[in-house]
């Protein structure tokens, strides 16, 4: 009787530590909107846009910097008088890397603080889950790190800055190719996250392109903190390279244990945007070492405006940017150069505005909307080298 | 076939981290009849008081890890007074204890300025000490119950979730990690394509060190008879005149000192701290010992291996989305096979 109760018991707690896993939603002071909801009658006052990120849970990494970023270019761009007497007025709420929270976030700044644009959320899970909220609301969300497929196909309000892994692996794969001469590699990812399965995806396409052979093809979960069992697998069959779609953390993970298991440090990790954080090195030390990954931007690129960005980040916060620093730095002067360019703070005028941007000199690189509100620049391919990423040449 | 040799010393290293995990479970629930939910969590600070001891302090690891030990029993024995042990006995000393913890958790989260806040903290501190000591000596006790089954339980996933916010208050949400290079990690060779590395054959050592400590313990020693005694029956042990409030608080320590051990020798294996690391071992952990039988020592440490090697080969031969599945299913087999655990005696017997 009394094991059987137990068993009932663990049932039960599994439920409740599920839900007492979540963290308490850091909550930003509201004031009343202004300059919302004005027909297009120039621009003035405060206008209020969302910003969405995770800044608790498993994408925490990411979420943090893109706040950083994006308080930075609105306090620059209200400081510089960018929008002339209209001031930006940035209202971030956190998601918690959960859909339930961005679903909640977007429920806030669109009903609440009737925001005219959206910017985030962190995670691509997220957006496919809130984005439609604000499409239905007819309010631009413009995704600084969304990089999965089907995020904009869900209406015509939903744009991002941030390059699909459709656009940066095929390039990632072609460019190193040769100069590496890898012939067979295995691919890792983790199967139950929108963003590392649509890496994968486009990782198994552009590998088949450009004629590489998959030996193994092995799975984990989010979260996971054990990988020896399949990186034991793939260490039996010596491929030349690992194809990783993985978020930073359990890619730091994955590479220490690849080499705590004897894998060489000759067979070189290979992925997407999920490394492109100085956190990778940082977490992985030298089993980072030789770590390539495309990316939509280089820290010492010389884009427009880069070098500024970087120093005045560095200041700020005294630690380096990121990729998802840079994108939702530009993310929040796009959003204004459409205002600007509509002269409007109404959410029609700006989405009408911001899908005529063309050539727009940015620290992403001459950066340009495509018909279907995807972002057109050109992307990287970089290399941890002595525990920083330099460029791949 | 080839990769099974590998897989098993991946699992074995595996199911010895979560043995010594799982036996502090079995330990308190053997004692109480208490699933402490909280477990996970002295694990996760377990993990931090070795980071702190190795980042802040200057440590070398092998000063860190009893370091680790000390700090996540002395945290389990609180935990013990807070939220399980005024519902047995509720004493004037409870009373001051909880007074002293709401101050000091107002002190921590709250935004008053410096120098209030820290007053709060230190008064909240000495507080928590006055009356650690008075409930202690409390010779009258203001309310005494037999406990209710669940009440404990649900205390202590409320402490789970106090102390996972804490830590993300403390240590951040984000993941920390040991330094680089704290630990050597080039693999020995164990035969042909079999490796261990330095850190897992430690986790191995350790795990077994403490395993044959806590058997010394539980079999030979003075303290393990009272805690056997308790186990049967608290009543009889008081009544024979056994500090039965000493015995628990060692019983907490010794189950807060090996999860501790497991937190931060995980930590470093796996290279990944963070606030929410207990919950996932802790299901593995209640898995383990049902399926050993609830408070059977030598029946956990055997289920421990079981599930370490279960989850390693689940992933290798069938696929990473089964692993829980099939220690579930295991779990679900043992229950309708054996309901007393694979080495549980009836419960009319046990202890």
């Amino acid at each position: 009787m009394r094991v059987v109760g137990l068993s009932v018991l663990v049932a039960l707690s599994l439920a409740l530590s599920g839900c007492a896993s979540g963290a308490a939603p850091g909550a930003s002071p509201a004031g009343p909107a202004q300059g919302s909801g004005t027909a297009a009658g120039g621009l003035a006052g405060e206008v209020p846009v969302g910003a969405v990120w995770s800044l608790t849970g498993a994408a925490a990494v990411y979420g943090t910097v893109q706040k950083n970023a994006a308080d930075l270019a609105a306090n620059e761009i209200n400081r510089a008088g960018f929008l002339g007497s209209a001031k930006l007025k940035l209202i971030t709420e956190d998601d918690r890397s959960t859909r339930e929270g961005g679903i909640a976030a977007f429920e806030k700044l669109l009903n609440r603080d009737r925001v005219v644009a959206i910017l985030g959320p962190t995670l691509s899970n997220t957006a496919r889950a809130a984005d439609p909220m604000a499409q239905d609301k007819g309010v631009v969300v413009l995704g600084v790190s969304n990089t999965a497929d089907g995020i904009v196909e869900m209406g015509d309000f939903v744009f991002r800055d941030s390059l699909p892994e459709s656009d940066v692996q095929p390039n990632t794969i072609r460019k190193t190719k040769d100069k590496l001469g890898y012939r067979r590699v295995a691919v890792l990812y983790g199967d139950d996250d929108a963003f590392t399965k649509a890496g994968y995806d486009v990782f198994s396409k552009a590998l088949a392109d450009a004629g590489v052979e998959v030996v193994a093809t092995e799975t984990f979960k989010k979260g996971d903190t054990d990988f020896s069992a399949q990186l034991t697998k793939i260490r039996g069959l010596n491929p030349d390279a690992i194809v990783l779609s993985a978020l930073v953390e359990e890619a730091a993970g994955i590479m220490t244990q690849a080499r705590q298991l004897g894998i060489p440090p000759s067979v070189p990790f290979i992925g997407g945007n999920g490394f492109n954080s100085p956190k990778l090195a940082q977490l992985a030390g030298s089993a980072a070492e030789g770590a390539i990954s495309g990316a939509a931007w280089f820290i010492s690129d010389d884009t427009p405006g880069n070098a500024d960005f970087v120093k005045a980040y560095r200041d700020q916060y005294g630690a380096d940017p990121d990729q998802f620093a840079a994108q939702a730095y530009t993310g929040v002067y796009l959003l204004a150069t459409a205002m600007k360019n509509a002269n409007s703070s109404d959410p029609r005028a700006i989405r009408d505005a911001l899908a005529q941007l063309k050539d727009v000199p940015t620290v992403l690189g001459s950066f340009s909307f495509d018909a279907s509100r995807n972002p057109v620049h050109p992307p990287v391919v970089q290399i941890v080298q002595d525990g920083k990423f330099t460029l791949f040449k | 076939m080839e990769q099974l040799p590998q897989q098993l010393v991946n699992g074995i290293w595996q199911g010895a981290a979560l043995a010594l995990f799982a036996l502090g479970f079995a330990l308190v629930f053997g004692l109480l009849d208490v699933v402490n939910l909280a477990h996970g969590a002295t694990y996760m600070w377990g993990a931090f008081f070795g980071l702190v001891c190795v980042t802040r302090l200057g440590w070398p690891f092998w000063a860190a890890l009893p370091g680790a030990m000390v700090g996540a029993g002395l945290l389990a024995v609180l935990l013990e007074r807070l939220a399980f042990k005024p519902l047995r006995t509720l004493t004037t000393g409870s009373l001051i204890l909880w007074g002293g913890f709401l101050l000091l958790l107002l002190g921590l989260v709250g935004f008053h300025g410096g120098e209030f806040q820290a007053a709060l903290v230190g008064l909240g501190a000495v507080l928590m000490l006055l009356g650690l000591v008075q409930d202690y000596r409390a010779a009258r006790p203001l309310l005494q119950r037999s406990m209710p089954y669940l009440a404990p339980m649900i205390a202590s996933i409320g402490a789970s979730t106090i102390l996972i916010s804490l830590a993300r208050g403390q240590f951040g949400a984000q993941v920390s990690r040991f330094p680089p290079d704290l630990f050597p990690t080039t693999p020995y060779p164990l035969g042909q394509a079999v490796v261990i590395a330095p850190i897992q054959l430690l986790v191995l050592a350790v795990a077994l060190v403490l395993m044959i400590g806590l058997h010394l313990l539980i079999a030979r020693t003075r303290t393990g008879r009272a805690i056997r005694a308790i186990a049967w029956s608290e009543r009889t042990a008081r009544l024979l005149g056994i500090n039965a409030d000493l015995v628990i608080a060692q019983t907490f320590f010794v189950s807060g000192a090996l999860a501790g051990a497991a937190g931060a020798l995980l930590g470093l294996a796996f290279n990944r701290i963070e606030p929410t690391m207990g919950t996932q071992i802790e299901l593995a952990g209640l898995v383990v010992i049902v399926v050993g039988g609830m408070s059977s020592i030598g029946g956990t440490v055997v289920a421990a291996f079981l599930v370490g090697l279960l989850r390693v080969l689940g992933v290798a031969y069938v696929d990473s989305s089964f692993r829980d599945a099939l220690v579930f299913a295991l779990l679900i087999l043992v229950l309708l096979a054996r309901p007393q655990g694979l080495f549980g005696r009836a419960s009319s017997t046990r202890a």
